[in-house]
This record gives C-alpha cells, structure tokens and sequence, in this order.
C-alpha cells in the first residue's frame, strides 16, 4: 500500500509527470502478454465469467440436470426473503459474524502479546520464558485442514466416548454423563465455534507476532519507563500500533465465518439441533444437491457474496470512524 | 490501509482495474448470449443391430460408461457383471467407475449433455430423483429381455421388482438389491436373558423396564439416522391401516401425520422417551458410533433399519452377536389391516439410464447383472438377496440375519408393503432436526407432528416442485 502512497507523494503539484511517448518492442509486448495478458485471461474465465453466469442462474429456475431453464426475474430472491430456513442459516452466520473473530483475535492478542512482549519486567523487553516452543505449539492446529478439526471434534464432543466428557464426568461433573455438547441447542453452536476459533488462533497469532515484532521496542522501553503495566502497554500501544494487521485479520475471520461450512458440515451434516449450527453454505450445498433447485441456490451463492462486501466494506468504515488515520504510525 | 492515492494520472493499478473492468463487461456479453449450459444439444445416440445376443442393438465398438455408487455394496459386483458382459459381446468395452458423490461428480454432466450410461444412483450424495426424472430411459424391455441363461428377465424376479422402479407408468429404474425393514436385536443376548421380542407397542414398553433393570437402553439413535425411526413408526401405523394412512401421506396431503394409527406410534414412542427407554445423547452421536453402541457395546437392545445393517456393522459387531430381524410391533396382533407378519420389503440400489450415448449399452449391463451367476455372485459376497430369485442357499452362508431375511420374507407371503414417493423429494434432512428434538425429549408427539407436517406442506405448496402421484 504504501509504495504506490510514496510514489504518489514524489509527483506531488508542481512537477509535471514525466509523459514520454514509449515505442512497443517485442520484448514489453511480450512482456505484457505473460504478466498481464495471461493472468487476466485466466482470471476473466476462471473467476469473472462464473460470477456472471451466477448472476444470470440466480434469475432463473435451472434445475441442474437439465439444458433449459426459465427466467423468472427476483423471484428466487423474494423466496429467500421468506425461506424459513435460509434466515435461519444466515443468523447464525451474523452470530459466527461477530463472535469467532472477537473471540479469535482476543485470544490471539493475549498468546502474541505473551509470547513478545509480556515477558520478565526487568532487562530488555521480550516474551515468557520458552516462548519460541509455545508459539510453536500454537501454530499446529493451523497446519491441520478444517474438516480434519471438524472431525477431531465431533469425537472430542461424543456424548458417550468423547474426551470432554470422560475428563468433565472424571473430576465430578455427572451431569455431564453423554451430555450432547453439539446435540444441544444450548451448547452446539458455541462448542462449534470454539471448535473453529482452535484451529485458528495459532495463524493469527503468528501474524499478531510478526506485527508486534515489527514496533520499536524502545517504544516498549518507554512505555515501562514511564510506569505502565502489562494491560495499559497492550492496550495504549500494542493495539494501535497493529490496528491494521487487526483489520485484516478481521475481514478474514469473518469471511471465514460467513463461510463456515467445511466446519459446521464435519462436526453437524444435519444443522445440528433444530438448526441451530447451520449456515448459509449447508442451505445452498442442499437447496442445489438434496432438492435440485440449482437456480435457488446459486441465489443463495450471489446473497452470500454480497453480505460478504457488504461486511467489508462495513469493516473498514467503522476502521475509519475509530480513527485509523489518526493512530497508525506509518 | 493509506488510501491516498494520487488521482490526477492513471497509474499502474488504474490501468488493471480499468482493464479488468472491461475484461468483465466483455466477458458479460459473451457469456450471457450463451450459458454454461450451452453444451447442450443433442446427443448423439449411437445404435446398433438387435440380435438375440445383444437384444437393445449395443453398437459395435462403443463403450459403456457405468458410474456406481461405492457404497456398503461397494462395486466390484458390477464389473463382475461387465466381465461377463465382455465374454458375450467382446467388441464392446464396458467401464465401471466408482463414485461416493453421485450428484456432484454427476451433475456437470447431466447438464452438459454428457451422462454415463448406467448410473447406481445411491448414497448421501445421490441425486434428488425428481430433477431427473424426465431425462431417464424407460427400462421396461429390460425386464421383457431374455437373460443369459435364456429365461425372461421379469419370471426370474420376486413380486413387485418391477414396481419398485416404476412412477407414473414408466418404468425409470432398475433397483437391484431386495431390502427389507425390521427391527434387529441380539438373538445370543435375548435367549440370555430370557426376553422375546415385543410385537406390540406395550410389550416394547415392558421390554423396556426389563431393560432398565438390568442397567440397558431399548433404543439407541444417532443424528443422522434419527428418520429410521420415522420409517419404523411409518411401517407400523401402514400395518395398523393400510392405504388409508400410506397414500394421503405419500401423497403430501394436508394433515396425513395426524391419521390416529401414526399417532398411536408417536405415543408409544413419547412414552419410551419419557420412560428413559433411549440411550440419551444420540443427537450428538454420529449415526455409525450410535449403531456401535447397539452392536457392539450391547448398551441398547433394539435397533429399526434396513437389512443393510448388518453389512454395514460388519467390523462393529460383537462375537456371537447372531444378529436377527423381526417384523416392526404393531399396536394390536388382530383386528388390523395387515396381520403383525406383514413386513415393509422394497428394491434397492436404483440404477438408471439415461437418455445419453449408448443407452442400449446401459441395458445390457444391467441384463448382465440379473443373470442368475452375477446375481448370485452377490448374494455370497455381499450376505443380500438381489431381486433375482434364488441365489441364496438354506445355511444362508452362515448369517443370522440373512437366514431371518428368508424367514421374514417367507412368513410374509404376500403381505408385504412398501413406500413409493414419500423419499423422492429431499424431505429427510428437515424432519431429522425435528426427530432429533423429539427423541432428546425436547418437544412432545404433538410438536413432532407439527414440525413433520409443516415440512411437507412447504413441500406440497411448492409449485416449483414436481409431483408423482403414489399409489
């Protein structure tokens, strides 16, 4: 970002652009065909042109197995607006929304902050003891694919075999005896989301290290100097100082959530009790496979893609309302 | 982000957008003008000569494209029936193709014009029947063929094979393995402790406490497969009172879960909820663990599925387990419609051709494998009786439960039943989270009705949805 910002700043009023006719040769022609042409082309047809064609099936009534469909206009999204189990899907998913990437990223903070900064008060500033192992450690669940901890999970939440109860009923808890973690709307969406927030946190970690790494330790220093605590230097200086690598992670961790299938189809196929851990995805993956209502469903694909840039754009609005410009330091 | 971009010159990223905007406009003629789907057309159907070797003229040199579903059954049985299809008809090439996800690996293709020849249209992932439907070959001179010992295809069947795959006049499938419906429980266990099997609803409960004496459950559930009890209330209440409850249901008919011989079922089962009857915690038990818990740990005594149970737990089951079936209870012996012998029996593993490059090819393998040898080739390996009569010898290799197959299937003569539309329209998945809440205890035999039959009235108002008419 901030080149093309500093390449901007050097043509600043006063000094005319540089506007010198260039002659093609072979070599920028086929320089541009490789690295600009190519990459279009395959974009245009790989991503551009399904998009498209989506816009227009959501208009219409394909079936999926068949050559013929008919255009009906709104009407696939006016179902929609009335489908029970659509709107269903989608609170959960604003549910996901706002909980798996605050909880992620707290979490995240607090383990990157541990392990950079929130070491020993004296001598220089650094992480606990050991840090290097537990950041590690943490990284792990990241390495393993998301159906993977979907499946790991759903035995770690068994109601007669599974690891949480057996360790819960061990230390006393009887009431925990083949207590359905995922079969219960009380718990299953919460157990689902700790269950994704774990295979995340190690990833956005590392990149909160990598970000906090990245600030003048003697800013730290200062900070100590000056008397303040571990909570006030997170808050007052780490915070601001990684606002963006916050953002982004932000914008992942929601379109993550809004996603959400590979992990709500290992851990609950069905949606979980009375629906309560199914999500946008699962609706359109059985409104297209189980009910062959192609059309309806690639409405479904198009109304999640704009709650998607809509949530991003809302992202980095409220970014800017909080003072984004103000705070980063580059 | 420093979004302070100098906006006076085109600069380098301007100029990628700009041209990816137009990338798109251009991209959004052509690509309206003529969809994906444009691959359509015809397709060429290739013919040849009809003998009496080769009864749908499979042309010479062509090639059978048969997608199977490798499921339980897995699918070497079907390339068994290839081989033999290759000693008859050497200048033609059948290839058999595994596949676990039906609709997906399928439906490109069905929308491209380009579908297999034979398809075992089965599994989770098959395709819903209903978008199909119209693009399937009629198989009726199938069943009129000869086969390749020389005797007509349909004499060679048990009843109703046929039936099995028909809708609306037209027969669009060919179900290949004879299923049946039961309740399965434990023989070594049950003369053990002394227990018969329940046949009415007041001996299941009286089972039940006997059960809880000794610290078990009567039943046990997992979330996928909480429907298997829907299917077992479905084939006791259609005991009770026949078409009078099969059809309006079948037939999405307002009110049909309300019809009281259901309702006596959904009772006695509220009651076993109540009563603590069900292993609790099955709406968080994938199905497999669930059936475990029956098969192997012994936790449960009962359990209502398909015949497939038994292969299905093969790895699962404990020594000496001698797993048997039995007819669903009723909730009276006498004064019913059908007597408490009758049993739910249907085909299954549909198999289907449809209307693509060498459908004549489809046929024939398909006629290869009701020949007496591959259909026997089944039943040893597979422990299941295929719709071809007869391929199953008295020690039914040994199997409990496929011995009590043969004694169910004979004690019912003709009184068997079966569903014909009630599975064709992607129900299941709804009225599992309602079954789900129904056996956790969450809401009650009422709220299981309500729930039930607000699925299928959305389904019936649906305009969009494509009826078959049961019967």
């Amino acid at each position: 970002m901030s080149t093309s910002a500093q390449a901007t700043r050097a043509t600043a009023p006063g000094t005319t652009p540089r506007r010198r006719r260039r002659r093609w040769t072979f070599d920028k022609i086929s320089f541009m065909a490789v690295f600009l042409g190519v990459p279009l082309i395959i974009y245009v047809v790989f991503v551009i042109s399904p998009f498209i064609q989506s816009v227009y099936y959501s208009l219409t009534d394909w079936g999926g197995f068949s050559t013929t469909m008919n255009f009906v206009g709104l009407a696939n999204f006016k179902a929609l607006l009335t489908d029970d189990l659509f709107l269903t899907a989608l609170r959960n998913n604003i549910i996901l929304l706002i909980v798996l990437p605050v909880f992620t990223i707290v979490v995240a903070l607090i383990f990157a902050s541990l392990v950079t900064v929130a070491g020993s008060n004296r001598g220089s500033v650094r992480g606990l003891h050991n840090s290097s192992f537990y950041r590690v450690v943490s990284f792990f669940p990241y390495v393993i694919p998301g159906v993977v901890i979907g499946l790991i999970w759903a035995q770690v939440y068994d109601p007669s075999s599974g690891l949480l109860n057996g360790v819960l009923t061990k230390i006393g808890l009887d009431q925990f005896q083949s207590y359905p973690w995922i079969g219960d709307e009380r718990t299953a969406l919460a157990a689902s989301i700790f269950a994704m927030a774990w295979g995340g946190i190690g990833f956005y970690m590392v990149l909160f290290i990598a970000a906090i790494r990245g600030i003048e330790p003697e800013l730290f220093e200062a900070m100590r100097i000056d008397g303040a605590g571990r909570w006030k230097t997170a808050m007052h200086l780490t915070m601001p100082m990684i606002r963006d690598n916050i953002q982004t992670a932000y914008i992942y961790l929601g379109i993550a959530a809004l996603d959400g299938f590979v992990f709500m189809q290992a851990l609950n196929p069905t949606g979980g009790p009375n629906n309560s851990t199914l999500v946008m995805g699962q609706v359109l993956f059985r409104t297209a496979f189980e009910h062959g209502k192609y059309g309806l469903a690639t409405a479904m694909g198009v109304a999640l893609s704009i709650v998607t840039l809509a949530f991003s754009a809302l992202v980095f609005l409220v970014n800017r309302l909080l003072g984004a410009e103000r705070d980063v330091a580059r | 982000m420093t979004q302070s971009i100098g906006s006076a010159r085109l600069d380098r990223r301007g100029l990628l957008r700009g041209s990816l905007a137009t990338a798109a406009l251009a991209g959004l003629g052509g690509t309206l003008a003529g969809c994906a789907t444009s691959g359509g057309g015809q397709t060429k159907q290739e013919t040849g000569t009809k003998s009496a070797d080769n009864p749908f003229g499979v042309p010479d040199g062509s090639t059978i494209d048969a997608v199977i579903f490798n499921g339980g059954y897995g699918y070497d049985y079907v390339q068994f029936a290839a081989d033999q299809l290759k000693k008859k008809l050497p200048k033609v090439t059948p290839k058999v193709t595994p596949s676990t996800q039906i609709a997906q690996e399928l439906q490109p293709r069905f929308a491209g014009g380009d579908p297999p020849d034979l398809i075992d249209n089965s599994g989770a992932g098959a395709m819903t029947f209903n978008s199909i439907q119209d693009q399937l070959e009629d198989l009726r001179d199938v069943f009129e063929a000869n086969n390749y010992e020389g005797t007509k295809i349909s004499d060679t069947l048990f009843p109703g094979a046929m039936e099995a795959g028909t809708f609306g006049g037209k027969v669009l499938e060919v179900n290949y393995v004879l299923s049946l419906y039961a309740i399965w429980y434990s023989a070594s266990l049950f003369k053990e402790n002394g227990w018969s099997v329940p046949q009415t609803w007041d001996e299941v409960l009286d089972l039940g406490a006997k059960a809880k004496a000794k610290g078990k459950y009567l039943w046990v559930w997992g979330k996928e497969a909480a429907t298997y009890y829907q299917t077992l209330a479905m084939q006791s209440a259609t005991k009770a009172a026949g078409d009078d409850f099969r059809l309006p249901l079948e037939n999405l008919k307002p009110k049909s879960w309300s019809h009281p011989a259901i309702q006596k079922v959904f009772k006695a089962l509220e009651t076993c909820v109540q009563k603590g009857y069900f292993k609790p915690g099955g709406a968080g038990t994938q199905f497999t663990k669930a059936q475990a818990q029956w098969s192997n740990d012994q936790a449960a005594l009962l359990y209502p599925s398909g015949a497939w149970i038994e292969n299905e737990m093969k790895d699962q089951t404990k020594e000496g387990f001698e797993m048997t079936g039995a007819p669903v209870p009723v909730s009276s012996t006498s004064g019913e419609a059908m007597p408490y012998n009758a049993i739910y029996s249907t085909a299954g593993e549909p198999f289907i051709v449809p209307k693509g490059k060498n459908p004549a090819g489809g046929k024939e393998l398909l006629r290869a494998m009701l020949s007496k040898e591959a259909s026997a080739n089944f039943a040893k390996t597979k422990l299941a009786p295929t719709i071809v009569k007869g391929g199953i010898p008295d020690d039914a290799f040994g199997s409990t439960a496929l011995a009590s197959q043969v004694k169910m299937l004979n004690d019912a003569g003709s009184n068997t039943f079966r569903f014909t539309t009630i599975g064709i329209y992607g129900m299941n998945t709804d009225q599992l989270v309602v079954w789900n809440n129904f056996l956790s205890g969450k809401i009650d035999a009422k709220g299981l009705t309500d729930g039930l039959q607000k699925i299928m009235d959305k389904v019936a108002n649906d305009s969009s949805v494509k009826k078959t008419k049961a019967t």
